[in-house]
């Protein structure tokens, strides 16, 4: 591997930028059977609370044209039982760790804010997007002063770590949420969380979901995804981490040319564990055959002349 | 993986037999195990998005036998496939069914759930195990492959809702008249007759290891889309299909939370 693939994000150093994303791979080790985990950027874990959380009922997921539905309700073993249990382990492989995190009142964020700043991991990316439970950070997610609020204050407690924020989609003017963060402080932003969406069996007449609406990701989003990444990154200085349908190193090189910095490939890991791997390299060769000497010379270089 | 389709037969109008060559595929997979399969040969198209969760049918040389039905876009699209064919799939996954030799065994299947207990009854025949199988169906087009069954099987007992083939009624009617002579019983099929089939057993103080079907996403642990409900104690926790089952201890699946 050459150095074209290097990325420096909020001063951690990726190997590559792409970067597994949160609630797609698990905690990491769930793929490690299947590919060389230690080949990645990074891995987004899946998203972390203070207590250990069981999910919504079944049914969870649902696949949609070009994409998929899901509410799964944030199931997760706790911060403790993941620092105890799961980080010791996934620290065995060379890539850098993103703890994805959330929780039901700032106190809550702050709380495990503060214990994963003194973790062994390289970068906590804040959740205040997910669409599927109540207070699973939606409500901070959707109005621009509680985003002010709890990204102020979690910055003040993490004082070890870039804080990286994760924006919902389901707002009018994503480029209100990306600034409010940027003015408490944020290091980073990430976007975009799922689409609010809803399926219904037309036999049954129930919905395809037992939460009733799920999250939806996938090749569906991306044309979604690259726009409200174009608008975070012609509206704030901090760098933004692209997310949303990445399924082939076209789709990154697309999100690079819109402002990422890095890219997460998140549902294309459920399609197929190599998805991740393939992009690296097939991103590796673009570039060399286009004589481009690192990803980072496209950032934000999309061409709006008419 | 990537493999070669030797033959994808039509069975009748739901069911289809799709065989495939793949030595790396053969080496490693355990009955009872699934595999997450592309639906489509189109690289250029992300519909259907994701791989669908099938049992391995049955095992010979370097190829391996999937039994589906054809219910959905997915399902459509992999009865499409040509002899000759390249087809993708993921390694083996899941954990598979205890293996016993020399017992009296009774395996009750339901519609599409004859798939792992095709391959089942084969195995367990050769282990010298007596093989019984109760195999339900809605009509006669929901019993396939019954003259192989029937070669590889001591009994071969089949039931219709319909009566349109083998005894009218549902299937554990029959099993459970039989169930004390058994030292086993493995059951696949809708989750219904999984949880009469499993209740019969508990009954009768036989074990059961049922073989269970969910929506699946990525087939690895980590969508987490695919839970189950299992006894522990006086507790109920969550099991994942894919890595923890599909196969499962009948008498401890906590059935009233399964939809």
């Amino acid at each position: 591997m050459s150095d074209r693939l290097k990325t420096t994000f909020c001063g951690v150093e990726f190997k590559n930028p792409i970067i597994t994303a949160s609630g797609t791979f698990g905690y990491g080790l769930e793929y490690a059977n299947h590919i060389d985990i230690g080949r990645l950027g990074g891995i987004s874990v899946k998203g972390i609370s203070l207590r250990e959380v069981q999910g919504n009922p079944m049914p969870r997921i649902m696949e949609t044209t070009s994409g998929m539905l899901n509410a799964i309700g944030l199931q997760n073993v706790g911060v403790v039982k993941f620092i105890k249990e799961k980080l010791p382990e996934l620290r065995k492989y060379d890539t850098k760790v993103i703890v994805n995190f959330w929780g039901k009142t700032v106190d809550e964020y702050i709380e495990v804010a503060q214990i994963l700043d003194d973790a062994d991991v390289d970068m906590l990316e804040m959740n205040i997007s997910c669409p599927n439970i109540k207070e699973g950070g939606i409500a901070f997610g959707t109005d621009p002063k509680m985003t002010y609020e709890v990204t102020s204050r979690v910055k003040k407690v993490v004082q070890n770590k870039p804080l990286m924020v994760k924006l919902s989609p389901n707002v009018t003017n994503i480029r209100v949420f990306a600034k409010a963060c940027e003015d408490a402080g944020a290091d980073a932003i990430s976007a975009i969380n799922t689409l609010l969406g809803m399926s219904v069996n037309i036999h049954t007449r129930k919905p395809n979901i037992f939460n009733v609406t799920g999250g939806l990701s996938g090749p569906a989003i991306k044309p979604v995804a690259i726009r409200m990444v174009h608008e975070v990154f012609r509206t704030v200085k901090i760098p933004v981490m692209g997310i949303g349908g990445i399924m082939d190193w076209r789709d990154v090189v697309e999100f690079s040319l819109v402002g990422a910095g890095a890219m997460q490939v998140g549902t294309a890991n459920f399609v197929d564990p190599n998805i991740p791997l393939k992009i690296i390299d097939d991103l590796e060769k673009y570039l060399a055959d286009n004589n481009i000497a690192n990803l980072s010379e496209l950032t934000g270089t999309v061409d709006l002349s008419r | 993986m990537k493999g070669k389709v030797i033959r994808n037969q039509r069975l009748n109008d739901k069911y289809y037999f799709l065989e495939i060559k793949s030595e790396e595929f053969v080496r490693s997979v355990k009955v009872g195990q699934f595999l997450m399969i592309k639906p489509s040969s189109n690289d250029y198209t992300h519909d259907p998005l994701l791989r669908r969760p099938l049992g391995v049918a049955d095992v010979n040389g370097d190829r391996f036998s999937l039994v589906y039905m054809v219910v959905g876009k997915g399902t459509k699209l992999l009865s499409e496939f040509h002899e000759g064919g390249t087809i993708e799939f993921s390694n083996p996954l899941g954990n598979s069914f205890t293996m016993n030799e020399n017992k009296r065994v009774a395996l009750v299947a339901g519609g599409i759930g004859i798939a792992p207990v095709y391959w089942l009854a084969k195995t367990l025949k050769d282990r010298g195990c007596v093989v019984d199988l109760y195999y339900g169906g809605r009509t006669v087009d929901d019993v396939v492959l019954l003259e192989e069954l029937k070669e590889n099987t001591d009994h071969l007992i089949v039931t219709t809702d319909d009566g349109s083939a083998g005894i009218r009624g549902f299937v554990t009617v029959p099993f459970k008249e039989n169930v004390e002579s058994y030292d086993i019983v493995y059951t696949c099929g809708p989750k219904g007759m999984l949880e009469a089939v499993s209740g019969i057993c508990v009954s009768a103080g036989i074990p059961v290891e049922v073989s269970l079907d969910e929506r699946m996403a990525c087939g690895l642990g980590a969508c987490l889309g695919c839970i189950i409900y299992v006894k522990e104690g006086d507790d109920v926790v969550q099991k994942r299909c894919c890595v923890e089952g599909p196969v499962f201890d009948g008498a401890k699946v906590a059935w009233d939370r399964l939809k």
